[in-house]
């Protein structure tokens, strides 16, 4: 090998020029929620072009998107709310498979707690506002008693998260359907107002609930110890181990957090849409709720991530499927679109991080 | 390479650097951690591109945007940390890149043959077929270089090949270096061995903070005057001053058994002591200490005292509650979090206690750290900037810190100094003699009779799990440690 003497001065320029390119490119590469926003601000002009057309005038647009934005934020609320459960347990390097059977499970504990006359509150004596209080205190107690059923199987019987969340789904699922075969429930009207009570003539409860809770989460996320221990064992379990985490206890509470999450969303899927299908409620929500984790920018190799990206990435879900709609795509092809933004989400990350 | 500058941000790591490989030549690039040594290699290798500066093999001016560009001109880069694949076999592995193939199948014969056929010209005594998992690490890293041999590498940049070969394995190494010599090959060698470079370079480059210091034929100068030059003054490697007057006693182990790893060993520390451990690969001795500290999960007999009381970890998080801290050895593996950032890496264990009702106080973990920055000296930007942004040396002082935040009573430090660099050295061995004299109890793990002789008051020697002796004062150098843990009492008792 011998030596030459050439200066490559214009690579140096190059990158010293300042602008909005080089702050795109920076922040393209830097910051995994940036790309998040990125595409959400482009969905949002996309549809801004498509209400525009439909509604022929820019007051017209605004009152279409409005509407549509209501629907998108609401209809996603308790799918949403599994998700942050979900990102939890992504960046601790594992998956929760069972979120929709957990939450269809939940979801009729609920219904047999708070059924008017045949319900189980009722039986013994307590309606109206305090029992309903009772049965959601029993149904998020029993969320993360699910959840740490999930956490255990993974933190002490050393099995696969894939593995021992695949086995609870179908547990989770026959055992409600089984169980459920002579029961049909309804819901007390009063139940239903803790999702549909309209507040300025809208409803908007449900978003306000899903808001709340992600900014909940993002604290516990970025300012807790237990936050700071879920980066750790997704980033690299041993040393973590090594460093006097008790590994284990974390685990098992990450899947509690994400059952806690399923009993919340099942409240409000239950106070929302006011009945269940025990057969088919929260089938493939578990596959919906990656979804928006991993375009809202999390690994799934674990460590990296962000609960406000995972909160982004339903968004961006919501409103993709809005415009198929509005745009009069057969409801069998809006799959193959999500399916192709999940694939352009982790392609655009792999960028990132090479 | 000429004039290659390249920065990360503020923080100049390369200024204006030169380098050149002759054919069968074979050059040592020293410097410590941070110098700039990886940037420099890492550029050639096709990982990082240059910010200036120009690279030019064989005459010919090339530029390389990625590792296979690289390797497609001749250069192969063996990594500290190898690139095999354990589980296929050695001739799979030396094809990885292009798999011959006959029809759909891959082509065993020709790259058992060919395997077979670079092995008979290397003189190397293996068979092609062994699976790369059940070599030593030796082996491997000979697989590796035939490797880069198979594809017609000229350049070979070998980044600390040594750290974790035993002394025969090295020469195994060593022997395969001086034939590719021979046959023309250049080879560049990163090594924070002085002896090692003595040993079998040619010439040497320093390179200090992105500079080039000093350049010249090995045969012209000598270790200290290396050392010199690395560090940018005179460096002090006398042994430590050994204290008699030690506190209580802090950790007794009894008889302690695993049953594989170690076996029936008995030693205690005292409060300011610092204890050696030491012996070859095998030895049992991270198994032993880290079934002190709760990690690992096999059951042993015999009995472990923490202040005179009986206790049984059963995890670490037990272990750290009780004033028992563990540095482990491959800091890659088992210590870095490679997605946080230095001060999360930095007061990840004590973090739990650094809070203002649940949350994390955030300014009360930033003035921990900044405290544990200054006394150990952490050389860094950001403290938010990743971990990985750090030199080895560094990095290992952040794990440090880690470990000192939560005021540990005993203090176990398995190989403190692996992949770290002289001068990084010294002042981990300062710590170590600070903390002592501050009354903490440290155990030092480690394979280099030097380091033990240099930081440790008595050691105690292991030869394949078992205590075979003890060295204090004026027995403790390195040729009565290399005696007791290549086992020579054993044979001679053996014999009688």
């Amino acid at each position: 090998m011998k030596v030459s003497v050439r200066d490559m001065e214009t690579k140096k320029t190059e990158q010293q020029r300042p602008g909005i390119v080089s702050w795109f490119r920076d922040n393209w590469g830097n910051n995994a929620l940036f790309s998040t926003i990125f595409a959400l601000v482009v969905m949002i002009l996309i549809q801004c072009v498509i209400m525009y057309a439909n509604a022929g005038s820019i007051p017209g647009m605004f009152e279409k998107m409005g509407m549509a934005w209501l629907n998108i934020l609401r209809n996603n609320a308790y799918q949403g709310v599994i998700a942050l459960g979900m990102c939890f347990i992504i960046i601790s390097g594992g998956i929760d498979l069972s979120v929709g059977s957990m939450l269809c499970a939940l979801g009729a504990i609920l219904m047999y707690l708070v059924a008017p006359g045949t319900g189980l509150l009722a039986k013994i004596g307590l309606s109206g506002p305090f029992a309903y209080v009772v049965a959601i205190i029993i149904v998020i107690a029993a969320g993360y008693l699910f959840g740490q059923i999930n956490g255990t199987l993974i933190a002490y019987g050393k099995l696969p998260p894939f593995i021992a969340t695949l086995g609870m789904m179908k547990i989770f699922r026959s055992v409600t359907q089984q169980l459920t075969k002579h029961f049909n429930p309804t819901i007390p009207n009063d139940f239903k107002l803790i999702a549909s009570l309209k507040i300025g003539n809208q409803v908007i409860l449900p978003i306000i609930y899903w808001v709340v809770i992600v900014v909940i989460m993002h604290i516990i996320f970025t300012r807790t110890a237990f936050g700071r221990q879920t980066i750790a064992i997704g980033s690299n379990e041993r040393a973590a181990k090594l460093s006097g985490i008790n590994v284990n206890k974390v685990k098992r509470n990450i899947y509690a957090l994400g059952g806690v999450m399923c009993a919340v969303a099942a409240v409000i899927y239950i106070a929302r849409i006011g009945s269940m299908d025990f057969a088919n409620a929260g089938n493939g929500y578990e596959m919906d709720a990656i979804a928006a984790v991993i375009v809202g920018g999390t690994a799934m190799s674990g460590g990296r991530g962000s609960l406000v990206g995972a909160f982004f990435g339903m968004l961006i879900i919501g409103v993709m499927n809005n415009i198929l709609n509005t745009v009069g795509v057969p409801t069998f092809l809006c799959d193959a679109v999500k399916g192709l933004i999940i694939i352009f989400a982790v392609l655009v990350q792999k960028k990132e991080t090479a | 390479m000429d004039k290659i500058c390249k920065s990360f941000g503020a923080n100049n790591v390369l200024q204006s650097v030169n380098f050149s490989l002759g054919t069968g030549e074979i050059c040592a690039l020293l410097g410590e951690n941070g110098a700039g040594k990886s940037t420099l290699m890492n550029i050639l290798g096709g990982v990082l591109p240059a910010d200036s500066g120009s690279i030019s093999l064989d005459g010919k001016p090339v530029s390389f945007t990625s590792p296979v560009d690289s390797l497609d001109a001749g250069i192969g880069f063996i990594h500290q940390e190898l690139n095999l694949i354990n589980d296929l076999t050695i001739y799979e592995n030396m094809f990885l890149t292009h798999l011959p193939k006959k029809g759909l199948f891959l082509d065993a014969r020709t790259m058992r043959s060919k395997t077979q056929e670079l092995f008979n010209k290397m003189s190397i005594e293996l068979d092609p077929s062994t699976m790369v998992r059940d070599l030593d690490a030796s082996y491997k890293q000979i697989v590796e270089i035939c490797r880069a041999l198979m594809q017609d590498a000229s350049v070979i940049i070998m980044d600390e090949p040594t750290t974790s070969l035993t002394e025969p394995e090295i020469q195994r190494v060593f022997t395969m270096m001086r034939s590719l010599k021979e046959q023309g090959v250049g080879i560049i060698f990163i090594s924070h061995k002085l002896g090692e470079v003595m040993e079998i370079c040619d010439r040497y480059t320093v390179l200090r903070d992105g500079n080039m210091v000093a350049s010249g034929k090995v045969s012209e100068t000598d270790p200290k005057q290396l050392a010199t030059h690395m560090v940018g003054h005179e460096v002090v490697t006398d042994t430590a001053q050994r204290k008699t007057d030690y506190g209580e006693e802090m950790l007794r182990l009894e008889h302690l058994s695993d049953g594989v790893n170690f076996h029936d060993i008995s030693l205690s520390v005292r409060r300011g002591e610092v204890l050696g451990v030491t012996g070859l690969l095998g030895d049992g001795r991270s198994e032993l200490f880290q079934t002190v500290f709760g990690a690992m999960n096999t059951k042993y007999t015999g009995q472990i005292f923490l202040e005179g009381k009986p206790v049984h970890m059963k995890n670490t998080y037990q272990a750290l509650a009780a004033g028992i801290a563990y540095l482990p050895r491959n800091r890659k593996e088992n210590a870095i979090l490679k997605d946080m950032s230095i001060l999360d890496n930095g007061s990840l264990v004590h973090l739990p206690k650094i809070r203002r009702g649940v949350l994390i106080d955030f300014a009360k973990q930033e003035r921990l750290f900044a405290q544990q920055e200054e006394s150990l000296r952490i050389k860094m930007g950001d403290k938010y900037d990743l971990i990985t942004s750090l030199s080895g040396g560094n990095q290992q002082k952040v794990v440090l810190a880690k470990w000192l935040m939560s005021d540990p009573k005993v203090l176990i430090l398995d190989n403190p100094t692996q992949g770290v660099d002289v001068g990084a050295k010294e002042e981990i061995y300062a710590i170590i003699r600070r903390l002592s004299e501050e009354g903490v109890a440290i155990v030092v793990l480690s394979s280099e009779a030097q380091e033990i002789i240099r930081v440790c008051d008595r050691s105690i020697v292991l030869f394949h799990g078992r205590e075979v002796g003890e060295v204090t004062g004026e027995e403790m150098n390195e040729h009565t440690i290399m005696y007791l843990a290549t086992g020579g009492n054993q044979n001679e008792s053996e014999r009688a």
